[in-house]
């Protein structure tokens, strides 16, 4: 049995469905995290765990203790220590004081509050900043404060509500680096929402998508980027190209089908294992835009070669992107090196087969 | 366009210095006066500090101040908890109940507490017809009668900047000392009322510089031995002792400098733990707890209590207007429609006068506060923030220092204490910081791009407030006008002092005919007439404030 154990949990807020009846396993040790645009359940489903919101159904294991289905157990009670998205870093304590509040509630002796405090402090990299009061920190501090007080009762789970979303861009990545080595370090457990998909890469061992209240696809980082369950997670992390059509025909024994677009009659495209694909279904052709290529001469390919005219580049600086037209219907390609193509300038476009898939 | 604004700045301080340096002075000025020698000194100021019953007069409304800070702490903490947090039925009808009397007069709930809780009043007799007790229970006549009813009086401005206070907490304080381990009575007690510190603080001034302010509940109970009865006795009735009538001048002073010191601790105190602005990515949205079966209970059992004292005031007001001769008798007997026939036929003057009065200093506020929210807010002219904090010391001016002081200061050096354009001036000047602290606010809430934007697209800076930004202050703005207009309506304190043969407005009527005897009948009409009138401006306000505008600005409601 998994270490957080989520059974079925059903989350209603008046007539609309927040968290709708989900599965979810989190490892011990494990950093997860639950990714998806607002209104999606994420946070919800992580309000449920800490036990700010009662759901109507369902249950919620923690190592082995139920949550929910033997009487609601209180959000004191349940071992964990959370990270809220505006911190919520007491203003009128000052930071030795937030921090501790959780221990002196335990009616830890006062020498032992004040070791265990400093040490978390230290560990956060705060320390010395115990006598500020909040409104002297930054923004950064402060969530660094959020944090101490979070880890300072060794929690057996930590839980992140989108803990970087008021930073600024530069900290929020520098952070990023800091939260995942330090919960790595301690060996917590922890369940991490964001929306950024970027932060979801780095900081996760595996990630949950959500989408309406359900969860769409779970994996690592990895196989979410590379083998997307259908075309929301495709669109939501990182950039794909979608070209809706329908598929012509199965190519059986190689795992492939030809595809109806915009383009052209027949792209090839290759069927992820997991897909029930027939003649007639409407689906998306779709390829990353690093996975496209141009080229000035046609290449040697059987499938997937199009005529394309340049419509506009940008310039990203490690990249370039280009922005081609195929009988009118543009796609994104991503390359590394500078090409010297210009807008306007006829080219050859090759979709490898291997790359291209289809999604629904 | 800076011109304009300085030159705007400028007219405005000119106003301020009429209206409220200039007379002040005046008073300050009056207060080292010695009678009967043509000098000048602090001898009456000495004479002050040294004299046994102005020491203890000064000492009583420091005790009636305490006290009253205590009682409207300790009722006022929950009640405002309850209207703030708990999912309720009648949550609505409650609040207005409970806020009630910030609108009505505070004259009004003395005479009604009088005919129900005085010595034969209602409750005594009927307790006596029960059997119950045989001598009349003493409820109002002493101090604890005082804090009672003042207390019930300033009890909703408590509860306006607490149940504020609540709402306005970031709900993830509290979830994250829930997280921490925290029970609700220590949560409540180590996050919760400490964050609401500054909202508190804010009525608590109001309710203890109250009993500084309010000469007429103790006077009318017989318990004169208070700074501000003290001060109206000297002035209004020993005009002829020169000598008492400048103790009364140096009473009011004093006053007003405590008061006003007190006013600026306690607005540096909050000033330096703001903490609001701390949290960000909010939900506008407070927390609201859905109490258990018992709580619940409670709290009705608790919101009934306080309703029905409320409710009191109208309904003993209601039953003496309609009736003769309600003496010594449980209920009234006789029922008429004579003191409403008396009002009408032969005073009618006392509501136009009341209308009148209110309505030119409605007129005045506007004129001048609407400029004024402008400059402290859209502006860098030099001395705004000066402006601003001599408006909102008003707030801490006892009402009988106004008065006074437009007593001394317009009748010889400017004359126009002879005119009844006096009356909606002082009115004016007396509820100034309310009206501002609505413009103000809502100025605040107005973002600069929308009237930039009509700048940009070539409109000048005049029709730009007309066309954009007074359309979207409007919503505030009513609000702040209806509540403007109702507190001038009932003002007495300044009134009082100023008032000439064929001014009397509805309050002063209402003293007059109360001190009449038998004429109680006639001021309980009088003062029903101003709780409908009131009640009827309310309708006002909760209809733009949460009718049409709520529409407009789209539901609050979730």
């Amino acid at each position: 049995m998994a270490y957080i154990d989520i059974q079925n949990l059903y989350k209603r807020f008046k007539n609309t469905v927040a968290v709708n009846r989900i599965q979810l396993g989190v490892k011990k040790g494990e950093m997860l995290t639950l990714l998806g645009p607002s209104g999606c359940g994420k946070t919800t489903t992580l309000r449920c765990i800490a036990g700010l919101e009662k759901p109507e159904e369902g249950d919620i294991v923690i190592d082995g203790r139920p949550l929910l289905s033997e009487g609601f157990v209180q959000p004191s009670k349940r071992g964990i220590g959370m990270v809220f998205q505006n911190y919520a870093v007491w203003p009128h304590m000052k930071v030795f004081n937030n921090v501790a509040y959780g221990l002196k509630l335990q009616k830890m002796p006062k020498s032992d509050v004040r070791k265990k405090t400093r040490d978390v402090l230290e560990l956060v990299g705060l320390g010395g900043l115990e006598d500020r009061y909040p409104s002297q920190l930054s923004g950064g501090q402060q969530q660094r404060v959020a944090l101490a007080r979070a880890l300072v009762r060794n929690p057996k789970v930590l839980l992140l509500d989108e803990p970087l979303s008021n930073l600024d861009a530069k900290l929020r990545e520098e952070l990023r680096f800091e939260i995942k080595s330090l919960v790595r370090r301690m060996g917590i457990t922890a369940v991490y929402v964001t929306h950024d998909q970027a932060e979801a890469m780095v900081i996760s061992d595996r990630i949950a998508v959500m989408e309406s209240g359900n969860i769409v696809q779970i994996g690592t980082p990895q196989d979410i980027y590379q083998a997307p369950a259908n075309k929301f997670v495709a669109d939501f992390i990182g950039t794909m190209n979608f070209l809706d059509g329908e598929i012509v025909q199965i190519v059986r024994d190689e795992e492939a089908a030809y595809v109806h677009t915009a383009f052209n009659e027949r792209i090839r495209c290759s069927i992820p294992s997991t897909m029930e694909a027939a003649p007639g279904k409407k689906v998306y052709a779709s390829i990353r835009p690093e996975d496209a290529e141009i080229f000035t001469a046609p290449p040697q390919a059987k499938d997937n070669v199009f005529k394309c005219i340049i419509a506009h580049k940008a310039y990203l600086g490690n990249f370039l992107y280009f922005f081609v037209t195929v009988n009118g219907t543009m796609i994104r390609i991503q390359v590394q090196h500078h090409l010297p193509y210009e807008e306007g300038q006829e080219l050859f476009l090759f979709l490898d087969p291997k790359k291209c898939t289809i999604l629904f | 366009m800076r011109r304009g604004d300085t030159f705007l700045a400028a007219f405005l301080w000119l106003v301020i210095a009429f209206l409220v340096i200039f007379p002040l002075s005046i008073l300050i000025k009056e207060s080292f006066k010695i009678s009967g020698a043509e000098v000048w000194g602090i001898g009456n100021y000495l004479e002050f500090f040294q004299d046994a019953y102005y020491l203890k007069t000064f000492g009583n409304t420091l005790l009636l101040s305490t006290l009253l800070l205590v009682t409207t702490t300790l009722f006022g903490v929950p009640l405002a908890y309850i209207l703030a947090r708990y999912r309720h039925w009648g949550k609505t009808i409650f609040t207005a109940l409970i806020l009630l009397p910030i609108v009505l007069p505070a004259f009004a709930g003395v005479f009604a507490f009088i005919i129900f809780f005085g010595k034969y009043g209602t409750l005594n007799l009927l307790l006596m017809d029960m059997g119950l007790i045989e001598e009349p229970i003493n409820f109002i006549y002493g101090i604890h009668g005082l804090v009672f009813i003042q207390a019930l009086h300033m009890l909703p401005f408590m509860v306006l900047g607490l149940s504020a206070g609540f709402t306005n907490i970031d709900p993830s304080f509290e979830e994250a000392a829930e997280v921490e381990g925290a029970g609700g009575i220590r949560r409540f007690f180590t996050i919760s009322l400490p964050l609401c510190t500054p909202s508190y603080l804010a009525g608590a001034v109001l309710v203890f510089l109250w009993p500084f302010t309010d000469w007429l509940t103790p006077l009318i109970l017989g318990q004169v031995d208070f700074l501000p009865s003290v001060s109206y006795i000297n002035i209004a009735y020993h005009f002829t002792d020169v000598h008492r009538k400048y103790m009364g001048i140096v009473a009011v002073v004093v006053s007003s400098v405590f008061c006003i010191s007190l006013f600026l601790i306690a607005r540096w105190w909050v000033e330096k733990r703001k903490y609001t602005g701390l949290s960000k990515g909010t939900t506008s949205e407070g927390r609201v707890i859905e109490p258990g079966a018992v709580m619940k209970t409670g709290a009705y059992v608790y919101m009934i209590l306080v309703a029905a004292l409320v409710l009191l005031i109208p309904v003993v007001l209601g039953l003496a207007a309609f009736s003769r001769r309600w003496v010594f008798e449980a209920f009234p007997t006789y029922w008429t429609l004579e003191n409403f026939r008396v009002i009408l036929l032969q005073s009618p003057d006392m509501i136009k006068n009341s209308f009148l009065f209110s309505g030119i200093a409605l007129v005045f506020g506007i004129a001048f506060g609407l400029p004024v929210a402008y400059i402290i807010v859209r502006t860098r002219v030099p001395g705004k923030n000066a402006l601003d904090f001599v408006i909102t010391l008003m707030l801490a001016f006892p009402g009988i220092a106004i008065g006074v002081s437009y007593l001394l200061a317009f009748w010889q050096t400017i004359p126009i204490a002879t005119h009844w354009i006096i009356m909606p001036l002082a009115l004016f000047a007396r509820r100034l910081p309310y009206f501002l602290r609505m413009a103000h606010s809502s100025y605040l809430q107005l973002d600069p791009s929308l009237e930039e934007a009509s700048e940009v697209s070539g409109a000048g800076k005049i029709r730009t407030f007309f066309s954009i930004s007074l359309p979207l202050l409007l919503k505030g703005v009513l609000v702040g006008v209806v509540m403007f207009f109702i507190m001038a309506f009932q003002e007495i304190s300044t009134a009082i002092f100023l008032y000439r043969g064929g001014w009397e407005t509805l309050p002063i009527g209402i003293y007059l005919n109360w001190h009449r005897g038998m004429e109680f009948g006639i001021a309980a009409a009088m003062a029903f007439l101003m709780i409908v009138i009131t009640f009827i401006l309310l309708l006002i306000i909760s209809r733009i404030s949460g009718g049409v505008l709520k529409a407009a600005w789209g539901a609050a409601e979730k």
